[in-house]
């Protein structure tokens, strides 16, 4: 029994979502309360055991720069950590983990056991209180009441959840072996929101004691000792490979043999998967030339033999995914510990909510995670952190955080939930940020460290961890605009790079500027006072925003335009369908998604630059006329 | 399909005001449907979609007959507009069309505004801009080519082209946006040099597409050929000879034409600006003196100068400087007036006639008078200023504004430098922002709106997931 029933903020859900939004409400001030079914299962790892990649490192970073969990779990439950697009430019490296899938959840537990002002109460949420159009709080299963001034829902892939493994029909369920939740997800369809389907897939999880290794390629990680977390320095566990094996023909012919007891292919789902996280069936049925197919064996952690079967999503019967199983290199007496299976589940399409991640039509209701259409831990966390604040700052009536899509990647993902929508569960890549030279995995804290503590979000020692941050890449950057050096030095390296040698002392910059040499080349011949090897982030940093400078200039310069369209502010309650001079489609999309700045306006799909154009003359006309009108009466 | 909100419904003639034995009358708007059924009261029943109904059309107030008209409905979105519409195709002539239009107006349409229905077209998705652009350019078309690169154009040939270069800009981008996204997948990525080389090929494409904006623009407005030469030298004969009709006056008093006069000509299909002007020669004369005046300015902009010398005598000095100063434009020397000379002198003048002097393209003999080498002029003409439509037909894209080519010129002019940044070992993923501003150059050309379609494609052409 919960001893006080009065909230400021309520969280509901403790997955990856659930548990940065209760720990940024509670560190914004709010006196928070979060209810799961299964204490134990809080910060679980329901997929893949890892974090990051491509874009989603980033979002780990960014959470992190924010005062949230994810980034120092990360790095104490790492067991292999790689960085991603290392033969590209820094400004679209990621870094990615893999994680023990004990250590994760467990680290998560104890830094919300650290925080003051945090309840956890087990139990499932079956309906909303209301007052009015209004949230006032929640009713637990067992009948409970407890109110809250706000009330975040992270429910993930429980609302009305049902699994399918091979042909047989559907079985309810949130996740394996756990219930899924009916009567919340029914209760808010019949508040009048709009409800869709989505369905994922897992691959089964085999015994690596059954693999055979010497067939198979090992990857090892990288040996920098990145952390995903700037102010904390957790300790990282031993490290661990992973594998690589193809499929072959064989398993070509056991999937299409077998096609139609795929739950996915029988007809049995109608929920939209993900394009990019196709089921095997998915990839033979669309790819049918392609001979091979890459399959990761990733260990589930330190303690446990078992390997996750990374690009074998699939919803076939049991004994075909063993069959297709032992088709592979390595993997010819392989045994499932864990059958593979799909799972569909309701979302609430994102359009219906704010910025802030409010639900529009029910003041004081926050959506974040799945529930809006998403996937991945790492969008569920920017989510669940920014829902979390921003209730915990309404609660408190304080102003509400919003980031920019110049500003974080989490800004990015907000902000096209919210304006395009969704078609397939959403996730992250650096192709949808139109600024990802900004969008780094090296500058989070710069980024949002300062706004973070303004609002609250960070500890007095991580300010202070902050601060020494920001200065020391100050000082890292000052040494290359400033620093000179001498042909004897220098040249030796720029032969080495394939650059013409120099004949006269020039300053670092001037050859920063040549894309044949990099920063840490000239770090290490110009004998910087800072040790390359521990800020090679920092220097990172340098490589973009110095060599390159004009492209972040040109960057930052659309990203000033984008922001004046962002003062020509627009509301609910312009009559966007009596503007005759914007296109019929650009009407129906604007009255949908109400977007509150014409730059919002800009990026909703079906509104062209020729709607928008005529768009400004129609609502300055309607203001002028209401200004008249209201004034008559 | 959710119905058409409130939009008002706007009514124009859409035929010529006055002229013909029928006028059509166009309705378009929410209410259209509506307004045909009041005014066709007489008629029980709903009128047919898309099939023409001969209807009684009456006046809204008093029920007076105004005419048997034939009246075709076309319901959205499958109309013009993309809106309700209706065509009403009356008697012609000045009072009936008007009678019905005010009938119109009395239950609720309104006059539309010039462009109006092809402006809503746009509206609605049903064309693109260049395809309204083209709408224009075949009303106001004056030569079969005008009109054949219209048609084409509004027949999406122009959007289409265009279209395509844009997909294959995207299909660079995904191949990039595979690179940078994806780098752990199946299909290793594609390699920078064969990317370099697709953005090659497309450049190159872009560069053919902008070649034809010279010809293309040119055929909407008529190639500015100002006739040249001194006083009395045959100008004007020869601007009526063009023309076929006596439009410049025409006597042997040096100077008589003293303003320019324009006509446009088709000539072998294509659009000419005939101009003719006062002679090159300076002059006290004040009013001749604006004359000359006005041929400095035509000159400034003519797409070809025709230059008449009479027949039997070397060019003068002034005319050799006249020809110096032309600066490479296109220019014909025209020896006019063979017919006063004798067989005899043409043979003394042989040499000097048939050599085009410095500066000249080409050098003619003609005599208006007598029609002889006239049909050799008219040949020249359109081979000399669009050779490249002669030869390819006006049914090819052809940028044929302004607008057009400068989208287009952008466009190319950021490919190039991400070609070239590829090349200089700059990292892809900084050399791909030239593939973003070069897309958008051609969506704004086009009007359209972008989606998502880079990811679209790289999920439709890699098997992409772990």
């Amino acid at each position: 029994m919960v001893a006080d029933s009065n909230y400021d903020v309520i969280v509901v859900g403790g997955g990856h979502a659930g548990s940065e939004a209760a720990a940024a409400a509670v560190r914004v001030g709010a006196k928070t309360l979060m209810i799961t079914p299964d204490l134990l299962r809080i910060g679980q790892m329901s997929c893949n055991p890892a974090i990051g990649g491509i874009a989603k490192g980033v979002v780990a970073r960014e959470v992190d720069a924010l005062g949230g969990i994810m980034g120092r779990a990360t790095d104490a439950s790492r067991i292999q950590f790689r960085m991603l697009n290392r033969s590209k430019g820094p400004a679209v490296w990621s870094p990615r983990a893999q994680c023990d899938r004990e250590l994760y959840p467990r680290s998560v537990q104890s830094v919300l056991k650290e925080l003051m002002g945090l309840t956890v109460h087990q139990g499932m949420v079956s309906g909303l209180l209301m007052a009015g159009d209004i949230i006032v709080g929640v009713r637990t299963q067992q009948g409970i009441e407890l109110f809250g001034k706000t009330v975040v829902v992270t429910a993930g892939t429980f609302l009305r959840g049902k699994i399918h493994i091979g042909g047989e029909a559907g079985v309810g369920a949130g996740r394996v072996g756990e219930p899924p939740s009916i009567s919340l997800a029914k209760e808010l369809e019949n508040r009048g929101l709009e409800v869709s389907r989505f369905k994922t897939g897992t691959p089964p999880r085999i015994d690596g004691r059954t693999v055979d290794y010497s067939q198979i390629e090992r990857q090892d990680g990288d040996p920098e000792d990145f952390r995903f977390s700037s102010y904390t320095k957790e300790c990282v566990p031993e490290q661990r490979p992973c594998w690589i094996t193809w499929t072959g023909k064989d398993l070509l012919r056991v999937v299409k043999g077998n096609i139609n007891r795929s739950a996915v292919f029988g007809g049995e789902i109608s929920g939209l998967g993900p394009r990019y996280c196709p089921s095997i069936e998915d990839k033979v049925v669309r790819f049918p030339d392609n001979p091979r197919h890459q399959v990761f064996l990733e260990p589930e952690g330190l303690e446990t033999t078992e390997l996750y079967v990374n690009g074998l999503s699939t919803s076939l019967p049991p004994e075909v995914q063993i069959e297709l199983l032992q088709t592979i290199p390595g993997l010819e007496r392989a045994e499932i510990t864990k059958t593979g299976y799909a799972i569909e589940y309701d979302y609430f399409p994102p359009h219906q909510l704010s910025h802030t991640l409010e639900v529009r039509a029910i003041p004081n209701l926050y959506f974040a995670g799945q529930i809006n259409g998403t996937t991945g831990y790492e969008e569920a966390a920017g989510q669940g952190l920014m829902a979390g604040a921003n209730a915990g700052l309404k609660a408190l009536g304080r102003k509400p955080l919003i980031l920019e899509r110049d500003q974080a990647y989490i800004g990015v993902l907000i902000d096209d939930l919210i304006t395009k929508g969704v078609d397939e569960p959403y996730r992250l890549f650096t192709s949808r940020a139109e600024f990802r030279l900004t969008l780094r995995q090296d500058n989070t804290v710069r980024r949002l460290g300062p706004m973070a503590c303004d609002v609250g979000l960070l500890t007095q020692s991580q300010e202070v961890e902050m601060n020494n941050l920001i200065d020391r890449e100050k000082q890292i950057q000052r040494w290359f605009v400033g620093a000179t050096i001498k042909p004897s030095v220098a040249n030796p390296t720029l032969i080495k790079c394939g650059t013409s040698p120099i004949k006269e002392t020039v300053r670092i910059l001037d050859l920063l500027k040549r894309p044949e040499v990099s920063a840490e080349a000239l770090a290490i011949a110009g004998h910087a006072p800072f040790d390359p090897n521990v800020n090679w982030n920092a220097i990172a940093a340098v490589e973009v925003e110095l060599k390159y400078e004009g492209y972040v200039r040109r960057e930052s310069e659309r990203a000033a335009k984008l922001r004046e369209q962002a003062t020509f502010e627009l509301d609910g309650s312009i009559p966007y369908k009596t503007f005759k001079n914007v296109s019929y489609e650009a009407r129906e999309k604007l009255s949908k998604i109400s977007p509150t700045s014409l730059a919002q306006a800009s990026r909703i799909p079906g509104v062209s630059p020729a709607d928008l154009q005529n768009l400004i003359l129609e609502v300055r006309r309607w203001r002028r006329e209401s200004i008249v009108t209201s004034s008559i009466e | 399909m959710p119905k058409e909100p409130v939009t008002d419904t706007i009514v124009a003639l859409a035929t010529a005001p006055g002229l013909g034995a029928i006028a059509i009358i166009r309705l378009s708007g929410g209410q259209s449907l509506e307004i045909i059924q009041t005014l066709t009261q007489g008629h029980h029943g709903k009128i047919p979609a898309r099939s023409p109904t001969i209807l009684p059309i009456e006046e809204p107030k008093t029920g007076k007959l105004l005419d048997h008209a034939m009246v075709t409905t076309f319901p959205a979105p499958k109309s013009y507009t993309g809106e309700d519409l209706v065509e009403i195709s009356s008697h012609g002539g000045w009072l009936v069309p008007a009678l019905v239009i005010e009938a119109c107006q009395a239950v609720g349409a309104r006059i539309a505004e010039p462009g109006e229905f092809t402006r809503r077209a746009v509206l609605h998705g049903k064309m693109d801009l260049v395809q309204a652009e083209a709408v224009i350019d075949l009303i106001e078309g004056r030569s079969r080519a005008t009109h054949d690169s219209a048609l084409f154009q509004l027949e999406k040939g122009l959007s289409r082209r265009i279209s395509d270069l844009r997909a294959q800009i995207i299909t660079i981008e995904a191949f990039l946006v595979h690179h940078i996204d994806f780098p752990e997948e199946d299909e290793a990525p594609i390699p920078v040099g064969i990317i370099a080389e697709k953005g090659k090929t497309l450049l190159n494409d872009l560069d053919e597409l902008l070649r034809t904006a010279p010809e293309g623009e040119l055929l909407r407005e008529g190639a500015l050929t100002v006739l040249a030469g001194l006083p009395n030298s045959g100008k004007s004969s020869l601007f009526n000879a063009l023309l076929g009709q006596d439009r410049a006056i025409v006597t042997k008093i040096p100077g008589t034409t003293r303003d320019a006069i324009e006509a446009t000509v088709s000539v072998g299909g294509f659009p000419f600006r005939l101009v003719d002007t006062a002679g090159i020669h300076d002059t006290e004369d004040t009013v001749e003196q604006l004359g000359i005046d006005v041929t400095q300015r035509y000159l400034n902009h003519a797409d070809l100068v025709l230059l008449c010398v009479e027949s039997g005598r070397d060019l003068l000095e002034d005319e050799l400087h006249f020809l110096d100063k032309l600066e490479g434009r296109p220019v014909i020397v025209l020896r006019t007036k063979t017919d006063l000379h004798t067989k005899k002198d043409k043979d003394k003048n042989f040499i000097h006639t048939e050599i085009a002097p410095r500066g000249a393209d080409e050098v003619l003999q003609i005599s208006a008078l007598e029609g002889t080498g006239i049909a050799r002029l008219q040949e020249t003409l359109p081979n000399l200023i669009y050779s490249r439509l002669v030869r390819t037909g006006g049914f090819v894209p052809a940028l044929t504004r302004a607008r057009h080519s400068d989208s287009v010129r952008v466009a190319k002019n950021h490919l190039a430098e991400f070609i070239q940044e590829l090349e200089r070992v700059v990292p892809v993923e900084l050399a791909s922002t030239h593939l973003r501003s070069a897309t958008i150059a051609l969506e704004e050309l086009l009007g359209v709106v972008a989606t998502d379609e880079i990811l679209d494609q790289v999920f439709r052409d890699f098997c992409i997931g772990k």
